[in-house]
């Protein structure tokens, strides 16, 4: 399905992927967990065509993303980290032209978008301009732009992120459908336990590289995902020096 | 305190400079420009010490005042970014009268201090005539000084305080191009006035005014002085230390509210229904272009370039009108000129855009649909916007004959120049104001860039224009002779280069979007 291999990108001297392989087979709900600024980011995009990598290979489908773009994003759903919408437009007109931009008619647009608000919750805000939303529905919009035309591959970067927990266990469980389906979703986040609750598969990103990815089992070893993690990624220091925070200064 | 703000304003200073050198370079043109500007007007105050009295108090005052209601009119229309904003200190538990004095000690260091200070300091070479004069005018620097930078800490904090919310802001910027249409015939009014004969009566009145406003007090004083108006003078010392004192309080005021006054929240605004998008088109050309639409109905930033446009041609008249150019020679400007700067408007259409443009990357629409899509607006705008002018102006140059190649130029200009924008916004975007900030702020990093690639813009469309142009000055010096083969190479030419620059354009979008999506990232 979804197939990376020695994935580069450099930033100057800084080197924030360096060489990623992985391969993510169809029907999979994949989680890609690091630190900040391990490099989630930057593979995500480089995966969904919005980053030129300095070396290596995505393919989605047998189509490479970077020889063939528009064939190989027409099956891709995306929801980058930290960029802009187009947020001077509705929520309702946002979806429309999320929609009509990947082919759908006015039609499909219309009860898709239906769906998607009374599945997420914010059939209220559909008549304000997004720039009036807040974090977590900005967030949530942008997801259902990103599945409003039903791609066979999600790619989310942190889309829990700012969500409330229960607008954040409904689109779980409309992923875990899709997921039943046969679509393929690759999730990023730093947040262990929804990764370890969620995932199938699962891969460790720290500085640019891979420290360990499978099923989910394998990559726990028993432990806690979290507790398995800070066992790879390493750096946990012992609060020791600290001792004048306890000391309060009145 | 004040030594920890002044440290860390020039620490905040400093930092800009390491972010890119050219923030240096701004830093010196300001200091340049405002020091240039300084000892230009310390140099006419210098020279002021011998002319007469009346005269100098006149133009001391004039002056004088001006300068002041400049400190308060620029923060509140350009809403000024405050990096020594009350509220980033609210979390440290300051004392608020300490707060606010060290705040407004910190002012000192800027370049309008710098400026202010000199030219406050040389207007008492002007009054160094008599004791009283003197005295008052020594008096008089340190109240000028307080009174220009308190009056720009007590309007930046209001306008970032009370106009901080977006849709205000979205209407300050309009607000203030508004203003400035407005005070245009005023100056008309005052360039129709014979200086020679009536300017310094005038001049005079105005000054007799504002010499008793807290604008004008302080400059006003010493004069009155000179003359031996004992009685005025001291009144109007009174009334300048009167207002640095209200406005001492009025910061004070200020500062402890902000403190703890939540951000106001925008009353979100609903709408009906998918707007433009209810057409129900699915092609991906005439969504953009609806989505482009869209934006200029809402967004303040496309609100200024449509209304800069009708106010263009008559801000490049003013000077040929005052040297005396004919009337009739004035009605052949604003079609061309208009038609130039609406082919421009989208030059930098994708860093309007922002990071928002990840969705045309992501959803792999093809460059030609997204350039043609920007291209419909001004399209829509501006073909009846030149015809209507050409209908008027034509009539106005005295001859209708010349309607055909005023139409020809007019529509070739515009045509090309999108087809130019087209390829240029693909190739060579620059950073640009980002959505919801003022649309007259300063991009954040600024270069020398953007100029060239302006420059460069209009030169190309001229050049490309220029057979068009030919048969129309063809046809100018020799009525009846050229003027339909100049609409219709307007015309052909104009769609041919807006044909080929969309989809050389979109042929460059196809292969670069990602490296689009990368610049609006760094911006």
């Amino acid at each position: 399905m979804l197939k990376i291999e020695g994935l580069v990108k450099r930033f100057g001297d800084t080197i924030a992927v360096a060489g990623i392989d992985l391969s993510i087979s169809a029907g999979s709900f994949y989680g890609v967990v690091g630190p900040n600024g391990a490099g989630k980011t930057t593979t995500l995009s480089m995966v969904t065509g919005l980053l030129r990598p300095d070396a290596g290979s995505v393919t989605v489908h047998g189509i490479d993303v970077w020889s063939d773009p528009v064939a190989a994003k027409r099956n891709m759903g995306v929801l980058p980290d930290r960029l802009r919408l187009f947020d001077r437009l509705t929520g309702a007109q946002l979806l429309y032209y999320s929609g009509a931009l990947r082919g759908l008619d006015a039609q499909t647009v219309a009860t898709r978008t239906a769906d998607l608000a009374s599945a997420f919750g914010f059939e209220d805000a559909l008549n304000r301009l997004v720039t009036d939303y807040s974090a977590g529905m900005s967030k949530k919009i942008a997801l259902a732009a990103a599945m409003i035309h039903s791609p066979r591959l999600l790619v989310l970067d942190e889309p829990f992120e700012s969500v409330d927990p229960v607008s954040a266990a409904n689109i779980t469980q409309i992923l875990r459908k899709y997921v039943d389906a046969g679509g393929t979703v690759v999730v990023s986040s730093h947040s262990m336990d929804l990764i370890q609750r969620i995932c199938d598969d699962v891969a460790v990103v720290v500085h640019g590289a891979i420290l360990d990815s499978g099923t989910m089992d394998e990559v726990r070893k028993g432990k806690t995902l979290e507790e398995r993690f800070v066992e790879l990624a390493g750096g946990r220091t012992s609060p020791e020096g600290m001792e004048w925070l306890s000391s309060f200064s009145d | 305190m004040v030594k920890q703000l002044l440290r860390l304003k020039l620490r905040l200073m400093g930092n800009a400079f390491k972010r890119s050198p050219w923030q240096l370079v701004g830093l010196i043109l300001a200091l340049v420009y405002g020091l240039s500007l300084a000892f230009l007007v310390v140099g006419s105050l210098f020279g002021l010490r011998l002319a007469e009295i009346p005269i100098a108090s006149t133009g001391v005052t004039v002056f004088g005042s001006l300068l002041v209601i400049g400190f308060i009119v620029v923060p509140l229309i350009f809403g000024v970014d405050d990096v020594m904003d009350p509220r980033k200190f609210s979390l440290y538990g300051l004392p608020n009268s300490k707060l606010a004095s060290s705040l407004a000690v910190t002012a000192l260091v800027s370049v309008p201090s710098v400026v202010v200070t000199l030219i406050a300091l040389a207007q008492i070479v002007t009054w160094s005539r008599g004791p009283l004069a003197v005295l008052l005018a020594i008096l008089g620097a340190p109240i000028i000084l307080a009174t220009c930078l308190l009056c720009a800490r007590v309007f930046t904090s209001i306008a970032a305080f009370l106009l901080s919310s977006r849709r205000s802001r979205d209407t300050t910027g309009v607000l203030g191009l508004v203003l400035l249409i407005l005070v245009t015939p005023v100056f008309l009014l005052l360039l129709n006035v014979n200086w020679q004969k009536d300017g310094p009566a005038i001049l005079g009145n105005i000054a007799a005014v504002l010499s008793w406003t807290p604008f004008g007090a302080v400059w006003a004083a010493p004069a009155d002085a000179a003359f031996g108006l004992t009685g005025p003078a001291l009144a109007k010392e009174l009334i300048a230390l009167a207002t640095v004192a209200i406005l001492w309080f009025a910061w004070r005021y200020l500062v402890q509210t902000m403190l703890v006054t939540q951000q106001r929240q925008p009353e979100a605004r609903s709408y009906r229904g998918l707007g433009l998008f209810a057409t129900g088109s699915s092609s991906p050309t005439l969504v953009v272009a609806e989505r482009s639409l869209t934006y200029w109905f809402r967004d303040a930033r496309y609100h200024v370039s449509l209304l800069v446009i009708p106010v263009i041609p008559f801000l490049l008249m003013l000077p040929l009108i005052v040297v005396g150019v004919p009337g009739e020679l004035l009605a052949l400007l604003p079609v061309p000129v208009m038609a130039l700067f609406l082919g421009w408007t989208i030059h930098n259409d994708v860093a309007y855009d922002n990071t928002a443009i990840w969705l045309h990357v992501a959803s792999g629409i093809r460059g030609r649909a997204d350039r043609f899509g920007r291209v419909i607006p001004p399209l829509l705008v501006g073909v009846p916007l030149v015809v209507v002018a050409s209908f008027i102006c034509a009539p106005l140059w005295g001859d209708d004959r010349i309607l055909p190649a005023m139409l020809g130029t007019g529509l070739g200009l515009l045509l090309t120049g999108l087809g130019l924008s087209s390829v240029m916004s693909a190739r060579f975007p620059y950073p640009a104001v980002r959505p919801g900030d003022s649309p007259f702020a300063a991009p954040q990093a600024v270069g020398s860039a953007s100029a060239v690639i302006q420059g460069f813009a209009f030169l190309i469309t001229v050049i490309l224009v220029s057979p068009t142009l030919y048969l129309a000055f063809m046809s100018l010096a020799h009525p009846g002779t050229f003027e339909w083969q100049s609409l219709g190479c307007g015309i052909v030419l104009g769609a041919l280069f807006l044909w080929g620059g969309v989809a050389w354009g979109g042929h460059i979008f196809d292969k670069r979007s990602p490296e689009i999506l990368a610049f609006s990232v760094r911006n």
